[in-house]
C-alpha cells in the first residue's frame, strides 16, 4: 500500500516511469473491463489507451490508490458505453451464431467462449453491471456507488441478466447441464 | 455462489494488453506533450491575435457601441446648431435695437428742426405785429 501511494505521489509530481508503473499495475483491469464489454480487442485497447491518457490529464484530482481504482473503473466503465455509441459496435447476436456441436472434451472451452459471446450481446449497463460483478467481484453495492446507479436497480439488471444467459447458453449448447 | 457464477468469473477474468500496450500509452503521452509546449509558448501571441479577431460577441459590442457613439454625435451636433441658431437670433436683435435707435435719433433731430421752424415763424409773425 505504502509503495502504491509513492508510486501515485511520484507520477503526481511529473515521473513519467511511475506513471507507466501505474499503467502496468492497472492496465489488465481497464483492458478487461473494456474487452469484455466489446469482445474487440483492438476496440478495447483503444479505450484502454484512451482512459490511461485521462488519467495522465486527471492524476492530480486522484487521492489515494483506492481512489485510483474506483476512478479507473468508472472511467473506463463511461468510456466503453461512449465508444460502443460512437463506434456503433457490432454485437454479434446469439441467435445468429452458429450452433457449437459440444463433444465433453472441449465443453469448458466452449462454455467459456459462448458465456462471453452472450455476455457482449447484453445491453450496454446490464453488461457493464455483469463486467463488474463477475471480472472486479465487486458487490451490488459497490457497483452502484460505482456506477451512480439505484442499488434495486444494479440488483434488477444482475437478475435478468443471469436469466438471459442461462436460457442463451442452454440454448447455445444444447442440452448441457448449467 | 454456484457453478454459473463459477463459469461467469472463468469467462470474464482479466486478461493482458498486448505487451507493448505499455509503451504504445508513454509514446501518446510524449507526443501529447510535444504538442502542448509550441502551444504555450504561442499563448500570449494567440491572445494578441484574438483581441484584433474579435469573434461574434466582440462584433455585437462594436455594434452597439457604434450606436452610442452615433447617437452621442447626433446629440452634439444638435446642440451646437441650436446654440448656433441662438448666437444668431441674439446677433439680430442687436442689429434691430441699432437700427431703431438710430430711427429715433433720426425723428428726435427733424421733430428738433420743424420745433426750431415752428418757433421762428412765430417769433417773425409777433415782430411784424
Amino acid at each position: 500500500m505504502q509503495r502504491a501511494d509513492d508510486t501515485l505521489s511520484r507520477a503526481k509530481d511529473g515521473d513519467q516511469t511511475a506513471f507507466a508503473d501505474l499503467v502496468r499495475e492497472h492496465q489488465a483491469m481497464v483492458f478487461s473491463m473494456a474487452h469484455n464489454f466489446s469482445r474487440d480487442r483492438a476496440a478495447a485497447e483503444d479505450v484502454a489507451q484512451e482512459v490511461f491518457i485521462h488519467l495522465y490529464q486527471n492524476l492530480r484530482s486522484i487521492e489515494s490508490p483506492a481512489h485510483l481504482k474506483f476512478w479507473l473503473r468508472r472511467v473506463t466503465g463511461h468510456r466503453c458505453i461512449d465508444h460502443a455509441r460512437k463506434q456503433k459496435m457490432k454485437t454479434v447476436s446469439v441467435d445468429d451464431a452458429p450452433e457449437p456441436v459440444a463433444p465433453a472434451v472441449f465443453r469448458d472451452s466452449l462454455m467459456t467462449e459462448a458465456l462471453r459471446r452472450i455476455v457482449a450481446t447484453l445491453p450496454e449497463k446490464p453488461r457493464l453491471v455483469v463486467t463488474l460483478r463477475y471480472q472486479e467481484d465487486l458487490d451490488p453495492t459497490e457497483i452502484a456507488e460505482l456506477l451512480e446507479m439505484p442499488l434495486n436497480t444494479v440488483k434488477s439488471h444482475l437478475r435478468r441478466s443471469l436469466t438471459i444467459l442461462r436460457e442463451k447458453v442452454t440454448r447455445s449448447l444444447g442440452e448441457i447441464k448449467v | 455462489m454456484n457453478r454459473f457464477d463459477e463459469e461467469l468469473k472463468l469467462a470474464l477474468r482479466r486478461e493482458e494488453p498486448s505487451p507493448d500496450f505499455t509503451d504504445r500509452v508513454m509514446a501518446r503521452i510524449a507526443e501529447l506533450q510535444k504538442q502542448e509546449k509550441p502551444r504555450e509558448k504561442t499563448d500570449w501571441l494567440r491572445k494578441v491575435v484574438e483581441f484584433f479577431q474579435p469573434p461574434r460577441m466582440k462584433w455585437a459590442m462594436a455594434g452597439a457601441m457604434a450606436v452610442v457613439l452615433l447617437i452621442a454625435g447626433f446629440g452634439v451636433h444638435r446642440s451646437r446648431e441650436n446654440e448656433r441658431r441662438r448666437q444668431a437670433e441674439i446677433a439680430e436683435g442687436e442689429r434691430a435695437k441699432e437700427q431703431l435707435m438710430l430711427a429715433m435719433r433720426i425723428a428726435s433731430a427733424k421733430l428738433n428742426i420743424a420745433q426750431k421752424k415752428v418757433y421762428e415763424t412765430a417769433r417773425h409773425e409777433g415782430e411784424s405785429k
